[in-house]
């Protein structure tokens, strides 16, 4: 029994001792460690951002098949969360008004990069056309994408990248500095320069919510610098986890906490309504990324003044105006913009991305203008 | 021969057999060598968890915390190599001890306090998750070198590397299970454990044996996916505990303990990665295919248990 005690007396040391093993990181947790480029401060002009070359994939001996119908399959993160309907839904209609073009969307109903590449490597065998796709993991996708290409089936990303040689283009629905840049300004206006705030994100690990946090990092050092970054919580996109989550940090901070920030669509809502169920509408400013059905009473209530988001039916249209041109030819290796049907043209940045436009501040004003 | 031919594994693979027609018949692209052999690559981490879980829930245990264990492992994996600077061949070395490592805690706590093994592998698999978490600061680890992908993603003779391993482990567990006195010992202990104490068999020992031995593996199983996905993340082997559970039950294996094959598992396992495959390549989308699993489950269970309580 004392050999035991003394067994687990020494697990539970080893324990605490890789819990606290990791110092203080000059990161803001949940951001991760790639290079960041902060935008201009305020309304500055930003300088163009160098001409890279294309650093995209290659289908290898695709079949000409411009013009001539195409089976495309989509497969995002998961399916049968609205953001990802909304996409589905513009790639549907791209795929309705090109009239050549027959989509389907699959994919696992959870977010797990092993059960996204099983999907993908089933449509591989099964022999599609083209392939689009949000990761779940830029790296970890990358050896089927590469599979795909050297099958002959065409590669578009959305949503969120993989490395760029695993896939020909990628549409980027905002820079991430940009989004970094709309989130932090927001913030500033509502709390002033010197204000605390906490983060809400998915997890840690999540691509798009680590690259938004290590910029707004960025920016806020070089904007922002007296704002203070509090903590970054974990909340899964669980809706009650993100509330849980939220109401612990107004509990744990007080006074102290003046923002919170919602760095997913679930934990948004969620933390406007800690907010509002606490009592602090106005004490305690709520911004983030959300999609505006959700964020339509928070707005009205004046608990939340400002919510960040693109436009996910137009990201999914534009992925699969990208696909079709890819397959007619019309878009090359070195093109700087591409027709996409109604979003008219598209701007090629970073290489081998084509860009879906500015990040969208909705607020009372015109929120009610969008139903998704 | 009748005996046999009525055994569960039997009727089980007879179901199978049957499936793989159908869905080859549907589909052309199902029953081809490459296909088959890419199947084979994608469940050998599940496999290799699937072999001794199959030896822990023949002892009446169960072990909950191997998906815990694999992000583990895999965290450690890329964290001593990229962080704390060691070779990576040590760095593997050392994910697998602490695979092991973890299996023996779950064992030792098992034993010596005489908890139920659903609860202390409960307890351990939020544990080894949360460490997981800890000590990759929930970043991911990337960038390992090339030969590093081969056991994952190269073949070796027309065959995926991996598929090698898991075949010899089979093997090996196979005959550990059935020829030895070490797999006699586990029936014993799963039929009836204080008859097994009073027949003077090391009941405590062999447990602690088996549940490090899970640990071990799911350690193998996280280098073997680490490998194929080529990056290092926390959440890696989230929820796979209940897909190695469900092939091992499948294959016959009783929760109460006491009976169960190698070769019942395998053929569950198989059966449960080929039907996922075909009916996806069939058109099947993916929330109706694991319905279509499920059904699928509990029918071959049924026919299963219904043939044998006839022979009864």
């Amino acid at each position: 029994m004392k050999k035991l005690l003394l067994t687990t007396a020494a697990a539970a040391a080893l324990a605490l001792a890789f819990a606290s093993a990791p110092s203080r990181a000059a990161q803001w947790d949940g951001a991760d460690d790639l290079p960041t480029s902060p935008l201009a401060c305020g309304t500055g002009a930003n300088p163009a951002p160098a001409a890279k070359p294309y650093d995209g994939g290659k289908a290898v001996n695709a079949p000409n098949l411009a013009g001539k119908e195409i089976t495309v399959v989509d497969i995002p993160k998961l399916i049968g969360i609205g953001y990802f309907n909304a996409t589905s839904k513009g790639i549907q209609e791209a795929a309705k008004e090109l009239g050549n073009v027959k989509a389907t969307t699959d994919g696992p109903t959870e977010a797990k990069i092993d059960e996204q590449i099983k999907f993908i490597d089933n449509y591989i065998t099964r022999g599609v056309n083209g392939i689009l796709f949000a990761a779940n993991d830029p790296v970890a996708i990358a050896p089927v994408l590469k599979k795909a290409l050297s099958k002959g089936i065409h590669v578009i990303g959305y949503d969120a990248n993989s490395t760029p040689d695993a896939r020909e283009w990628f549409v980027n629905q905002a820079q991430f500095n940009g989004i970094a840049k709309s989130m932090m300004d927001s913030m500033a206006k509502e709390i002033g320069e010197d204000g605390s705030f906490a983060i809400v994100t998915s997890t840690f690990t999540t691509p798009n919510q680590a690259r938004w946090i290590a910029e707004m990092h960025a920016y806020a050092d070089k904007c922002h610098p007296k704002m203070k970054w509090l903590e970054t919580v974990e909340a899964q996109e669980d809706n009650v986890m993100s509330f849980n989550q939220a109401t612990t940090l107004i509990n744990k901070y007080g006074d102290k906490l003046k923002g919170i920030f919602g760095m997913t669509s679930v934990a948004t809502p969620a933390s406007a309504e800690a907010v509002s169920k606490a009592k602090l509408c106005g004490k305690v400013a709520v911004v983030g990324l959300a999609t505006p059905n959700a964020m339509k009473p928070y707005v009205h209530s004046d608990c939340v003044k400002s919510v960040v988001l693109w436009n996910p039916v137009d990201l999914g249209y534009a992925a699969m105006e990208v696909m079709r041109a890819v397959v007619d030819g019309k878009l090359k290796a070195g093109d700087t913009e591409v027709t996409a049907g109604k979003l008219g043209k598209l701007q090629v940045v970073n290489g081998s991305e084509i860009l879906l436009g500015a990040p969208f501040v909705f607020d009372k004003g015109n929120i009610d203008k969008f139903d998704f | 021969m009748n005996r046999y031919l009525k055994r569960h594994e039997t009727i089980l693979a007879a179901i199978l057999v049957l499936a793989l027609i159908g869905l080859g018949y549907l589909n052309d692209q199902f029953l081809t060598f490459d296909n088959l052999l890419n199947q084979g690559r994608l469940m050998t981490e599940i496999g290799l968890i699937a072999l001794p879980m199959t030896f822990v829930i023949v002892t009446g245990g169960i072990d909950l915390s191997v998906g815990a264990i694999v992000g583990l492992c895999a965290i450690v994996l890329g964290v001593s190599w990229k962080n704390w600077g060691l070779p990576l061949p040590l760095a593997i070395v050392v994910a697998l001890g602490v695979g092991a490592l973890a299996g023996f805690c779950n064992g030792l706590v098992i034993t010596r306090l005489k908890a139920p093994p659903l609860i202390v592998t409960i307890a351990t698999l939020a544990l080894y998750r949360g460490l997981a978490e800890g000590i990759s600061k929930a970043r991911s680890v990337r960038g390992y070198p090339d030969w590093f992908y081969e056991l994952g993603q190269g073949q070796a003779l027309g065959v995926p590397t991996q598929l090698w391993i898991l075949g010899l482990c089979i093997v090996i567990a196979g005959v550990a299970l059935d020829r030895t006195s070490f797999g006699r010992t586990l029936y014993a202990i799963g039929a009836n454990e204080t008859a097994a104490r009073f027949s003077a068999l090391a009941v405590d020992r062999v447990k602690l044996i088996v549940y490090t031995l899970s640990g071990l593996m799911s350690g193998l199983s996280a280098f073997v996916l680490v490998s194929r996905v080529t990056t290092t993340r926390s959440d890696m082997g989230l929820g796979y505990e209940l897909d190695v559970i469900a092939a091992v039950v499948l294959g016959g294996a009783s929760i109460f303990g006491g009976s169960g094959t190698i070769w019942g598992t395998v053929i569950g396992l198989v059966m449960i990665q080929l039907l996922k495959n075909g009916l996806a390549l069939t058109g099947v989308k993916g929330d109706a295919t694991i319905m279509v699993i499920g059904v699928v489950l509990i029918a071959s269970v049924l026919i299963a248990s219904s043939l044998e309580r006839r022979r009864e």
